[in-house]
């Protein structure tokens, strides 16, 4: 849970919160671009480190420490692969480069996980959806993200209720073995399956008697407009991009243990 | 002038034995502020969703009959132009709204119907002023009250702007103090705009006072319809358990023992008031 509270948006303003959610994505593309184009130590450190300005100018230092911490656990089952392989392929012998080399590939995910989680913890759900529908992504995929979003916390504090109800009446989760614990959950998964279903009845009631489908062409209470900030992280999209391009192509990149005399 | 015409309307839900509306025939005046009660699975929820189309369009079944809404043949009509002149606003706050802020929730209705942005804004900022939720605008609906949810819904529903405001138990999942603010908007919208408004209510003794005609129905038919004191104090009503206000139920039984008289019914505890200490003086 703890890698999904790592990307709960909350609204705070902010530069970062204020730009265009399209252009957003965009930087995190580019970021993926560079961190895939390299297997180096250092550059990836360098994109690492490049990303925390926007942190910190986000004022979510928090949630986004939260989130490395939820993907820590990945990152440690990516370094335990590579040094394995690493070690199985030289022969059992294991050298600082292989060491180098497996931080390289913790490093490439964790800078990734850190540019999502930047995307995430700064776009407004309701902007995102807004973001899909100006991307000529159809009205109705928008509409069932934005309110699946709506409904999380809907659904998962009817879920702890259905838990309580069911515990107080004598149900034990964590007895058994591994597949008597799942079917353990069925006592709640079958009301809050039936429970979503009458909900969403419900749901298509409310939107019937709110014009849903009246006219192909709706129009939207927001709009989203390109502005001095928005332009300028498209220049730095790029600018990442050129640089990351160029230094891969026409730079020699030294190891880490290089530079270090090993 | 008619604003809703019912004539001989019998409802059956698919695969249903029984009708859920049998042969009910009624008429409502523009302005009237309607109160619609009666047991639970009498028929009022169906009743609501004939005025907007719900049922025949989206429950399908079979309609016998004829229901003319503002001058349209809902049958006739899809659901999007009927919910043009018919707001519905439903019992549980929360599955009627969509978006992830208050404001854009309350634009749902308008960006569906396409209107312009500027024209958007000011509607949904008059509704939101309205039905006094200006302060949460911006706010997500799972942070708010149960009653806070509900005045969403109906400034929502009001934002298009309808002739007609049908609220179905809009009360019943919220406490005493949120249900009483709710009747304060929906009164305020009869009064000063002249909506007319179909209120499904069981807490009668909150909402007597502003009704101008109550219909009482039971097991899909129409048992009383008629002006409020004269329906509320029948004794048919009583008999079939709908919750009548505890001041007139009192003054049937004092005038029973002949100790208090009048020709004017109170439903309202003022009202009451007023006799008992004219009954002292005299
Ligand atoms: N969606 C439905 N499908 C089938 N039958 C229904 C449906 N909704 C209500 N009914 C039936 O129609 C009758 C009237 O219900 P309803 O209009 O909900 O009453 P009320 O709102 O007064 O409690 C009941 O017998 C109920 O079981
Ligand atoms: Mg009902």
């Amino acid at each position: 849970m703890s890698v999904f509270d790592g990307l709960k948006f909350r609204g705070i303003s902010s530069p970062i919160h204020m730009l265009d959610p399209r252009i957003k994505f965009f930087y995190v593309c580019s970021i993926f671009v560079v961190a895939i184009i390299f297997f180096e130590l250092l550059p990836l450190l360098v994109l690492f480190l490049f990303q925390i300005p926007f942190v910190i100018l986000a004022r979510v230092q928090k949630e986004w420490i939260r989130s490395l911490r939820g993907a820590a656990f990945l990152a440690s089952i990516i370094f335990g692969t590579n040094i394995l392989f690493r070690f199985i392929y030289a022969g059992y012998t294991l050298t600082a480069s292989d060491v180098e080399y497996a931080s390289a590939m913790t490093l490439r995910f964790i800078a990734l996980v850190e540019s999502f989680s930047i995307f995430f913890l700064t776009t407004s759900p309701d902007h995102l959806g807004l973001a899909l529908e100006k991307s000529h992504i159809p009205y109705e995929f928008c509409f069932a993200f934005t309110t699946a979003v709506r409904f999380v916390p809907v659904l998962a504090e009817e879920a702890q209720t259905i838990m309580d109800a069911q515990k107080a009446r004598g149900l034990e989760l964590e007895k058994g073995n591994f597949l008597r614990r799942i079917r353990n959950y069925i006592p709640i998964l079958i009301p809050l399956i039936i429970s979503a279903i009458r909900r969403s009845l419900e749901l298509a009631e409310a939107m019937e008697a709110r014009a849903w489908g009246a006219i192909e062409k709706r129009t939207n209470l927001y709009t989203l407009k390109m502005k001095r900030n928005d332009y300028l992280l498209v220049l730095v999209s790029i600018a990442v991009i050129i640089v990351g391009i160029f230094v891969k192509i026409y730079v020699s990149v030294p190891t880490i243990s290089n530079l270090l005399g090993f | 002038m008619v604003i809703v015409e019912a004539k001989d309307l019998t409802y059956t839900y698919p695969n249903a034995e029984k009708p859920a509306l049998d042969d009910v025939s009624f008429e409502i005046q523009k302005g009237e502020f309607v109160i619609l009660t009666g047991p639970s699975g009498c028929g009022k929820t169906s009743l609501c969703r004939c005025l907007n189309g719900l049922i025949p369009h989206f429950y399908q079944g079979e309609l016998k009959g004829k229901i003319v809404v503002n001058g349209l043949n809902v049958v006739d009509h899809p659901i999007h132009e009927l919910a043009m002149c018919v707001g519905l606003v439903f019992q549980n706050p929360e599955n009627q709204l969509f978006a992830l802020s208050v404001e854009k929730d309350v634009a749902f209705g308008l960006e569906n119907l396409g209107i312009p942005r500027k024209e958007m804004r000011e509607r949904v900022n008059w509704a939101m002023e309205t039905a006094g939720i200006m302060d949460l605008a911006e706010r997500a609906p799972h942070e708010l009250s149960g009653g806070q949810q509900q005045r969403v819904a109906i400034a929502s529903i009001m934002a298009m702007n309808p002739e007609i405001l049908v609220l179905d138990e809009p009360t019943s999942f919220l406490d005493p103090v949120g249900a009483k603010k709710i009747f304060g908007v929906i009164s305020k919208l009869n009064e000063s705009l002249d909506v007319t408004v179909i209120l499904i209510e069981h807490r009668l003794d909150l909402v007597a006072r502003y009704a101008n005609h109550v219909v009482v129905m039971d097991a899909g038919k129409i048992i009383l319809d008629g002006e409020p004191r004269e329906v509320l104090n029948s004794e048919k009503t009583r008999m079939l358990g709908v919750g009548i206000p505890k001041v007139t139920r009192l003054f049937q039984l004092l005038e029973e023992q002949k100790a208090l008289h009048s020709k004017k019914v109170p439903i309202m505890a003022e009202e009451m008031g007023e006799l008992v200490r004219g009954a002292l003086k005299a």
